[in-house]
């Protein structure tokens, strides 16, 4: 809670009924009666075995799942919040800090971490609107390599700095 | 006595050259973070959490406190100037301080600011030496039923109190536990949902379930939403410093924020937001100058920074006493202590006292150094916010990058990194809370532990969970929790709907 900004505003999408979060954590739910079923529970132990909170979790979050969903399809919405007019969503700006998030996955095996995140950078910043994009690889590259070499000093481990290289 | 020997040792820990470096630290730290929007301390201490393996404990603390203290004067710092709250803790200040900054009153406004976080911090500090070990003393009488219904408690108060509905609240709340319940069952060595990937055996790391959801997931909020201008960079000048009139006005609410932050902050779902409600509302109805507010009163300045600081050195009474942690910021100290292998609550008081007593001591030594930090140079901290958007959050990305990858250079938690960032971002567009996800994950499978030690030890005898009076209270308070606000809600309906025709005609006077 402490660092959501400014109350957290409710976007415009989340007053239009949601049914498919409702969905989501009901299938989530479902997922894990299934998994509370495949848990061998041939224990000695006294008491509750290992199934039974997740068997609980289940079950709670299939019973949220359907509250959400008959709250959306009652068009029950969120209270909406008082303040701040929403700024509109912007689609290419979402999956380019997406991209830039997601980048790593691909790339910090071969180019290491100082590469990865000067990517990752590079690739918010332009979600951000920069088209600078020369300087946020210097800045993105500064900030990575100055990071990788600070953290490796105090022992914590980012990986070799190009793995190519070996 | 016995309490003021032990501070004192904590002081002669807290005043080692090496600590009071890290307190500076962690007090410039948390002062920037407070002032950039986007990051707060959860997230700072989280990111800082790999540096845990590398300073000794009392150092690491100490910082954090700084981080956990400063958040808060840098918080109200850009609410006064910029009407731009870094914290949720400090909207209330935004409120009056911003309109005595327009008026030119902008120096008082910081200064009764400071000093009231001052006054409030040391004050809250204090009950906290003295409370605090009194209610570890309490705790050692409880059993595991007692721990658990103390938990539930937490659950049910973090659910209803932090969310819009309680039915988001709990869906939160549910997945954290949901997460909690992955990896080795500690109990009995089984697996425990990890779909057949070994790097799920250890559970998944609760750094990256909070980087992901605060860090990954507010990016990608702001980045979708960046359309629209940025809010206007033009941090006022600040005018004349306070006067004897200032002064004057100041002090009781200083007092009275202190008064109302401590406990709230120190109830299991305090938080720093309430008490800041709380003490505005008072202020508004005490002041002798109730035309001034909404015109810049310098006690809605002065009574809420108060509180939220109060409340600060509230949220370390359960959590050092019992281990229960009330916030997201307390419950990523839980996760420091835990990376250490402790277990904050009434044993710790007795292991390792230098620990706890040298970081209740820092907390003295940290106000100090933030009024220093603060009055004097708060035009530095302002420059802060003349950074380009796209290179704060950029760099976000890349410090949330340095705090998962560095924890085990694991591919999992990168790809976890990105998968519950957009559940994260979902969250903040559909206003699900984060906190009880967060407190879910770590006290989920503490609370299993007791349950079942519970049931072990009574031989599967459920009654045992309202066997004692401490259990049987808890639950009932927690039952309460969940009935009395839908109950009120639905009365307070009942009422207006039934007063409508009446009180439209007799409301007017």
């Amino acid at each position: 809670m402490s660092s959501m900004k400014n109350g957290s505003a409710t976007a415009g999408g989340g007053r239009r009924a949601a049914w498919w979060l409702g969905l989501a954590i009901l299938v989530m739910g479902a997922v894990w009666l299934n998994g509370a079923r495949s848990i061998a529970s041939t224990t000695n132990y006294v008491g509750l075995g290992p199934s039974a909170i997740v068997l609980a979790v289940g079950l709670g979050l299939v019973l949220l799942g359907f509250l959400l969903i008959v709250q959306a399809l009652k068009g029950q919405l969120a209270p909406p919040s008082e303040d701040e007019e929403e700024a509109p969503f912007s689609r290419p700006a979402f999956l380019m800090a997406l991209a830039g998030v997601g980048v790593p996955l691909l790339t910090i095996r071969w180019l290491g971490f100082p590469f990865s995140a000067m990517l990752a950078f590079t690739l918010v910043t332009h979600a951000f609107g920069s088209r600078r994009t020369l300087l946020d690889l210097g800045i993105g590259a500064l900030i990575a390599s100055l990071a990788w070499l600070g953290f490796s000093r105090l022992g914590i481990s980012l990986g070799p700095f190009f793995p190519l290289l070996g | 006595m016995d309490i003021l020997n032990q501070l004192l040792g904590g002081f002669a820990v807290a005043l080692q050259p090496m600590n009071l470096f890290w307190a500076f630290v962690g007090c410039g730290l948390g002062t920037a973070v407070g002032v950039l929007p986007g990051i707060g301390p959860a997230l700072t201490i989280a990111l800082l959490l790999p540096v845990t393996a590398q300073v000794n404990p009392a150092s690491a603390f100490i910082m954090f406190a700084g981080i956990l203290y400063g958040a808060l004067y840098g918080g109200s710092t850009t609410s006064i100037l910029l009407n731009t709250p870094g914290e949720s803790g400090s909207v209330m200040t935004a409120l009056e301080g911003n309109r005595m900054a327009r008026r030119g009153r902008g120096a008082a406004a910081l200064a009764t600011a400071a000093i009231g976080s001052f006054v409030a911090g040391t004050i809250g500090t204090l009950a906290l030496t003295f409370l605090a070990p009194a209610i570890a003393e309490l705790a050692f009488v409880f059993g595991p039923e007692d721990y658990f219904a103390l938990m539930i408690l937490s659950f049910t108060s973090v659910a209803v109190v932090m969310g819009r509905s309680m039915v988001r609240g709990f869906a939160a709340l549910f997945f954290g536990l949901a997460l909690g319940t992955i990896g080795i069952d500690t109990q009995t060595g089984q697996t425990r949902m990890v779909f057949g990937t070994l790097e799920l055996l250890d559970g998944i790391p609760f750094t990256v379930v909070l980087v992901s959801l605060f860090a990954i997931g507010e990016t990608l909020y702001v980045a979708s939403r960046s359309g629209a201008a940025p809010a206007a960079i033009n941090p006022l000048s600040g005018g004349s410093w306070m006067t004897k009139q200032d002064w004057k006005r100041s002090w009781k609410p200083w007092l009275r924020g202190s008064v109302i932050g401590f406990p709230i902050g120190a109830l299991p779902a305090g938080g720093t937001e309430i008490p800041t409600f709380l003490s505005y509302a008072l202020e508004r109805r005490l002041t002798p100058h109730p035309e001034e507010f909404g015109q810049g009163a310098i006690e809605g300045v002065a009574g809420p920074e108060a509180a939220n600081n109060a409340a600060a050195a509230g949220i370390l009474v359960p959590l050092l006493t019992l281990g229960l942690p009330s916030t997201a910021t307390a419950a990523v100290l839980l996760a420091a202590f835990q990376n250490y292998g402790l277990q904050p609550g009434p044993l710790l008081f007795a292991t390792n006292p230098d620990l706890l007593w040298g970081l209740i001591a820092s907390l003295y030594i940290g106000n100090v150094i933030l009024l220093i930090l603060n009055l004097p140079l708060v035009g530095i901290w302002v420059r802060l916010l003349l950074i380009p958007r796209q290179y704060i959050y950029g760099g976000i990305v890349v410090f949330a990058m340095v705090g998962v990858w560095g924890l085990s250079t694991s591919w999992m938690d990168l790809a976890l990194m990105c998968g519950l960032g957009l559940v994260g971002y979902v969250a903040r567009v559909h206003d699900f809370p984060i906190a009880p996800t967060l407190i879910g994950l770590i006290l989920g499978p503490q609370a299993e532990i007791q349950l079942r030690r519970a049931l072990a030890v009574s031989q599967n005898d459920w009654s045992v969970l309202v066997g004692t009076p401490i259990a049987a209270t808890l639950l009932g308070i927690a039952a309460l929790v969940l009935i009395v606000p839908p109950l009120l809600a639905r009365l307070r309906r009942r009422a207006s709907a039934e007063e409508e025709p009446a009180t439209s005609a007799g409301r007017a006077g």
